[in-house]
């Protein structure tokens, strides 16, 4: 089976499944001049966000780490950081050191926007066109770093797609891939289960640590956690708990060993299953799992989402055949196949696994057809208080 | 100074603009906002809806009415998803309390991006026939409102722009990033929420380009931003931006983008809104920038 896999192979030893040229603005200013210099030019492709990097930002290491991972995603062959000074070096110095390739282009070295777009156009069209030309080579399938996502979620979804992704992320371990679970608040009620399976004590008292950790942090801001959770739409669907539906989300993560728990875009450095701590938000927490390496990412949804990401390949499986027929050309996969009696949860899982391979291999998914690439920076706290004495 | 042309509103406010504004409810229908918006439409994007707790959640709720219910809005169009925290129904009823004109469509209602991007386009071409009929007429001073990015550093240049805004019969609202505590009388307002003094303070606004959202809450069709000497221009989706650089260095590799440089007096930064009001183009104009920053008050969930 591992002989048909191809791809591009890193120079730090990971290996893309795509090969894009990502335009990334390092502050909110330069978001326009971002999205103009990929514009039109096949394979390249720009985010977004808001952050302007104040100095002495309390998240600045966290975001740093966010841009830069994102910079340094195998699936991306060169990346274009669009700086405001050439002397703001710290993002591209930590995206290097994770294996990026980068370029930085400075808006103070071309007088604004419009100089910057007209300087980084013909640099962006030549590095499209070097990884337009890039063979795939026969890839190992340790090569496969699986992001495992759930949102808009349904009383069906962990009946139904949770469990069959939990029976792919398990096959595919075994072949010797990596998979990530992810969104810490919809792991709460769930802790417990995880821990058992952790590789060592150590990393069990991680996960419960990181779980608990979460709901406190939220508790202190005076709330309940399960004021935002489950949202409108989880109760629309039929999920009456927070912990019903971690219960549901935690089997994306099957029956497999937890090795190691990582805070928020911290790369894995090993096979197996891993924990990441993200919110449950659907961006924020794919933009982590790509920062830290993902380069395919599977999302079961109950309510229907056409998100997708702008590097990583986003497998889309509804929990519901209604919900996939209603939402025809932006979900993947039907895993109310299971209800309606047509597939079972191995058959499934099998099913999931093959199409993973699949698109690892060139083809496109929907949020890829559509070229969906949203983009959210996670914050731990409130932007500014601390500046504010 | 000349006199003011602008865009009567059905609340008695005067738009600078007359902008059909795109407005996701959440980040999942950021994508399908901007294909809707190729349109004919200002499209924003931003990161929040979902998974958002407690007070943040009204706070933010509370900006995107305020935004969409700016003068220099003709018309919008709220885009919702389905299923998220801040549900788009909800925001387009209350945009719609506010006398705004608003239409409404959903991902998970019209099934799929595809039917969405069809209906958001029938929509936005049925609110662009409707803004095509309106016309500048004149307008007194007292239209006008100037806000006013302002951090700690600045805090009396911002007063001294808003005294030459008072002094020529218009308003002003200053945004401050907590709390107001200066010794002026102001009216204060939360984020997102319509001024209705002639001198007022948008609290808990945050910083940088964050108050911008909460200034055009506040009701300022013209936003002037007062940047510190490390920041870049950053502009506003529905409001012309006055950038006035925080330092020489920054303004001479920045020329394009700034507006002023950081010796400008506060009547030439009045005389640059009131021509920017009667619709001379800003820097942020000029270069198409579409920047919608939303201050937050809790991590996500």
């Amino acid at each position: 089976m591992s002989t048909r896999l191809t791809g591009y192979r890193r120079p730090d030893g990971g290996w893309g499944i795509r090969n894009h040229v990502l335009v990334l603005p390092l502050h909110a200013a330069a978001n326009l001049a971002a999205d103009r210099i990929a514009a039109g030019i096949p394979g390249a492709v720009a985010v977004g966000h808001a952050w302007e990097a104040p100095p002495g930002d309390p998240d600045h290491d966290r975001i740093a780490r966010t841009l830069a991972g994102y910079a340094a995603n195998p699936n991306v062959y060169a990346a274009v950081l669009i700086a405001i000074r050439g002397s703001d070096v710290a993002i591209s110095e930590l995206a290097k050191r994770r294996g990026a390739r980068v370029h930085v282009v400075a808006m103070a070295d071309h007088r604004g926007t419009i100089g910057t777009v007209e300087a980084a156009r013909p640099l962006v069209a030549s590095l499209a066109k070097e990884a337009a030309g890039a063979k795939r080579e026969p890839m190992p399938m340790s090569g496969i770093v699986l992001g495992l996502e759930c949102g808009g979620s349904d009383a069906l979804s962990g009946i139904t797609a949770n469990p069959a992704l939990g029976v792919a992320s398990d096959l595919l371990i075994a072949e010797g891939c990596t998979s990530i679970l992810a969104e810490t608040p919809e792991l709460i009620g769930a802790e417990h289960l995880l821990a058992r399976r952790a590789a060592t004590p150590a990393v069990a008292r991680r996960v419960i640590e990181v779980i608990t950790g979460f709901e406190a942090a939220i508790r202190e801001l005076g709330v309940d956690v399960r004021g935002a959770q489950p949202t409108p739409g989880n109760q629309a669907g039929g999920l009456t708990t927070i912990e019903e539906k971690s219960l549901g989300a935690a089997k994306k993560g099957g029956g497999a060993t937890v090795v190691g728990v990582m805070d928020f875009a911290e790369p894995p450095t090993a096979p197996g299953l891993w924990i990441m701590d993200t919110p449950g938000h659907d961006i924020e927490q794919m933009v982590g799992m790509v920062a830290g390496g993902a380069n395919i990412a599977a999302f079961t949804t109950g309510r229907g989402t056409p998100t997708g990401s702008a590097i990583t390949p986003v497998v889309k499986i509804a929990t519901n055949t209604s919900i996939f027929r209603r939402l025809k050309g932006d979900i993947d996969l039907d895993a109310g196949a299971i209800i309606e009696g047509e597939e079972t949860l191995d058959s499934m899982g099998r099913k999931i696994r093959e199409f993973i391979l699949e698109v690892a291999g060139g083809r496109l998914t929907s949020s890829e057809v559509r070229g969906n690439r949203e983009f959210a920076i996670s914050r731990t706290v409130s932007p500014m208080t601390a500046f504010t004495g | 100074m000349t006199a003011l042309r602008g865009y009567r509103r059905a609340d008695g406010s005067i738009g600078a603009r007359n902008h059909l504004l795109v407005l996701p409810s959440v980040v999942c229908a950021d994508q399908t906002a901007a294909l809707i918006g190729e349109a004919g439409a200002i499209a924003v994007v931003h990161q929040h809806g979902c998974g958002q707790v407690g007070d943040d959640v009204t706070f933010t709720e509370r900006a995107f009415v305020g935004f969409a219910g700016n003068p220099n809005v003709g018309g919008c169009l709220v885009v919702s998803l389905g299923c998220e925290t801040i549900q788009g129904q909800r925001v387009a009823q209350l945009i719609s309390g506010r006398g705004q004109r608003v239409e409404f469509t959903g991902i998970q209602l019209m099934g799929g991006t595809v039917k969405t991007v069809d209906d958001g386009r029938a929509r936005v071409n049925r609110l662009n026939e409707l803004l095509a009929l309106e016309d500048r007429a004149a307008a007194s001073f007292e239209a006008l409102m100037v806000g006013i990015e302002t951090s700690r550093a600045t805090l009396d240049r911002a007063f001294a722009i808003a005294d030459a805004a008072l002094a020529a019969g218009a308003r002003a609202v200053i945004a401050v990033s907590e709390t107001y505590g200066g010794r002026r009388e102001v009216e204060r307002v939360r984020y997102g929420e319509r001024a209705s003094s002639r001198l007022a303070a948008v609290e808990h606004a945050g910083d940088g380009a964050e108050q911008h959202v909460g200034l055009a809450g506040a009701g300022a069709q013209v936003i002037v931003s007062i940047r510190e000497g490390w920041q870049a221009p950053v502009g506003c989706a529905i409001a012309p931006v006055v950038a006035v650089a925080g330092d020489q260095a920054m303004y001479e590799a920045l020329e394009d983008d700034f507006d002023l440089g950081p010796s400008a007096s506060a009547d030439e930064i009045l005389q640059r809104s009131v021509a920017a009001f009667n619709g001379e183009r800003t820097a942020s104009e000029r270069r198409g920038a579409r920047d919608f920053i939303l201050r937050r008050i809790a991590r996500t969930m």
